[in-house]
């Protein structure tokens, strides 16, 4: 009995230490984080969101490929990825499956103002102001009759990051050489290989969702991942950063099974021993 | 037994027997507390062994560190991530068992004469494994490894007249670089674990020769705890000490698998990088209380690198400042009261240690800093009281 009133104790001093050193303190760090906001209710646009595909195509032939390539529909960019690194120190993003990854709302408003959806004043793409309402719901029909559905975390990964961000346990290497990251943004965007480690797994998708949330002042723009993508973004950065989860969580099982055993066991052996004593 | 008895002529194995194990008697009177020290044996050939395997991985080079952790051996390697969270977690826990360890020492006055090398030895070993943790916090390169080691360096500035040199020296570089990446490995994977060794033999000598203490504090002699008041070693005091073990495994191992973000910082999972300061800097959990009284001194950096130095020594001179002459914490209860608040003021500094040190919090960690040394500085006083009470009492 009075074993366990210490141990009890012992238990106690040891649990509020717990509690200081890791939730409490972490709250009090950190703060509140902030929910994603999957409608960018902040964007007010009046461009629509939907139209003719044929007609976007001849939009997007005339308004965008000078930069921007459309693989999927054999589309190649007018300028190759040298000049363009020259010119804007980033790739422009070949845009394929662009529309099966960002929120239509805020790729309608990013059309039109890129600086203010992306919240980063130095955006390389000049706003789209030549064109009307209704040519970017057509644009955005189009980008939505090619894009490719269902596109596992990985890719979108690598669609949504990688023009800036190398994940080198992944041998992925950012498209954008790092010297033109440097210049464009002011410094080299983080690897991501164990982001899913080094940072909370909600405090991820808050960032990805609105980098000024998470990071006031970053230089990283916001990028208008629908929630579903977000969500995949995580749960890949997770999954890379602790490839050997399921392993872990398996072997830990046996291990505490086997020290249970061993337990009872000495427990048993010290009962035997003890049972002359006092 | 022929064997034995082969062994026994050359090395007297049987009296060595006798003497380390079934005739060395402990106490009955001790609780299960007194298992700690073994508990530090076990944690530290956890910690030997994980070190080893990771030592055939680890690359202590500030270009290849990081990676070497956290790809090769985190993902790469065949359970290499069991090593390091061991290793890890091992670290951590080995100063919870270190602090009860020492608070059982403190609380049960065995520190007492004529146990003062004991203690001291203790103290020593503690700063030494403070040392080896601290100096091993910096092999995974990452951000908080490097501002900690960082942060820590520099207040070996404020010394008199040698302080710039000295860092300069310690650090072998202007900032922390490769070069003290590569001196710390040094000393966190030979110089440290020799001394530790080394001490360890010392302690557990003095330990045997001067024998334990016990709950009520009453010194007993070898024939008292021959005959009915104590137990031999072995098998009967390990008897026990097995199931306490097992106990304590189940424990570690669950933190291992399931809980082991406490002893892995996320911030660590950055690579260091001397141009950006991470908006948080503290240390692990176990010098946050020490930490704490640093910053509690907000108003002068001296004054509160002086009590910083004077919190992690002080306790190592307890011998001289308890005189009591009753020995048990059970046996004074004015000793009791004020040992149960250093207790909470430690929980409490440590807490504090890793919030921002801002308006209350700094204030609150004054306070708790002056709580800490007074608990020191009023032993003499309770020694007095207690020796006055004693004389009345006759």
């Amino acid at each position: 009995m009075k074993e366990l009133k210490i141990l009890l104790i012992l238990v106690v001093v040891v649990l509020v230490g717990y509690w200081g050193i890791e939730p409490y303190a972490h709250s009090v760090m950190h703060g509140e984080v902030k929910k994603p906001d999957y409608n960018y209710s902040d964007l007010k646009t009046t461009a629509a969101t939907t139209g003719d595909p044929a007609k976007g195509k001849e939009l997007f032939v005339a308004n965008c490929a000078s930069c921007h390539g459309l693989k999927n529909d054999g589309i190649n960019p007018g300028m190759d990825k040298n000049a363009a690194i020259t010119s804007f120190n980033v790739v422009p993003p070949d845009l394929s499956n662009i529309a099966a990854i960002l929120d239509h709302k805020f790729l309608a408003a990013f059309i039109k103002n890129p600086q203010q959806a992306t919240e980063n004043p130095k955006f390389a793409m000049p706003p789209m102001a030549q064109l009307s309402d209704e040519d970017v719901g057509h644009i955005i029909a189009y980008l939505s009759s090619v894009a490719k559905k269902n596109l596992d975390g990985k890719e979108i990964t690598i669609e949504a990051c990688g023009r800036c961000h190398s994940i080198k346990y992944q041998k992925i290497y950012a498209e954008t050489p790092a010297e033109n990251l440097k210049a464009y943004l002011g410094k080299v965007p983080p690897d991501l290989s164990v982001m899913g480690k080094a940072k909370e797994l909600e405090y991820l998708e808050t960032f990805i969702n609105n980098p000024q949330n998470g990071l006031p002042g970053t230089s990283m723009p916001r990028l208008g991942l629908t929630k579903e993508s977000t969500e995949k973004v995580v749960a890949y950065l997770d999954q890379i950063a602790d490839p050997h989860r399921e392993q872990r969580n398996k072997l830990g099982m046996w291990v505490i099974g086997y020290l249970v055993v061993m337990a009872g066991l000495t427990f048993a052996w010290k009962k035997k021993i003890w049972k002359n004593i006092h | 037994m022929k064997f034995m008895d082969w062994l026994d002529e050359r090395l007297a194995v049987r009296q060595l027997i006798k003497v380390m194990l079934t005739e060395y008697y402990v106490p009955k009177n001790i609780n299960f507390l007194w298992s700690f020290g073994v508990l530090i044996m076990v944690v530290f050939a956890i910690l030997v062994v994980s070190g080893i395997f990771l030592l055939m991985y680890y690359k202590p080079d500030s270009h290849l560190a990081f990676d070497s952790v956290n790809k090769t051996i985190m993902m790469d390697v065949e359970y290499g991530w069991l090593f390091r969270h061991t290793h890890a977690v091992a670290a951590s826990i080995m100063f919870l068992v270190l602090y009860v360890h020492m608070a059982r020492g403190i609380y049960y006055g065995s520190f007492k004469a004529p146990r003062e090398i004991v203690w001291i030895t203790g103290y020593i070993l503690f700063i030494l494994m403070a040392a080896t943790a601290f100096t091993g916090y910096l092999l995974p390169w990452g951000q908080m490894s490097y501002w900690a080691a960082q942060t820590i360096t520099t207040l070996f500035e404020k010394i008199p007249f040698i302080g710039p040199d000295l860092v300069v020296w310690i650090r072998g570089n202007y900032i922390v670089e490769d070069a003290t990446l590569t001196r710390f490995f040094a000393l966190h994977v030979v110089f440290l674990p020799l001394l530790l060794i080394v001490f360890t033999g010392i302690h557990l000598y003095a330990v045997r020769i001067v024998g334990s203490n016990n709950e009520d504090g009453i010194e007993l002699t070898k024939e008292e705890k021959k005959h009915g008041k104590g137990i031999p070693f072995w098998p009967v005091f390990m008897a026990k000490e097995f199931f306490v073990i097992s106990v304590f495994l189940i424990f570690f191992f669950y933190l291992v698998f399931y809980q082991y973000k406490f002893a892995m910082d996320p911030i660590n999972f950055t690579p260091a990088d001397y141009l950006q300061t991470p908006t948080h800097i503290y240390p692990e959990w176990y010098f946050l209380a020490f930490y704490e009284v640093l910053r509690g001194f907000f108003f002068s950096q001296n004054l509160g690198l002086i009590a910083f130095v004077l919190s992690m020594f002080i306790a190592a001179f307890l011998p001289w400042l308890d005189t009591s002459p009753i020995r048990s914490g059970n046996h004074r209860p004015l000793y009791k009261i004020l040992f149960f608040i250093f207790v909470a003021d430690f929980v409490f500094l440590t807490i504090l240690g890793k919030l921002p040190p801002t308006g209350l919090y700094a204030w609150l960690g004054f306070a708790g800093s002056l709580v800490y040394f007074a608990f020191f500085f009023a032993l003499p006083i309770i020694s007095r009281i207690e020796k006055k009470k004693l004389e009345g009492g006759r």
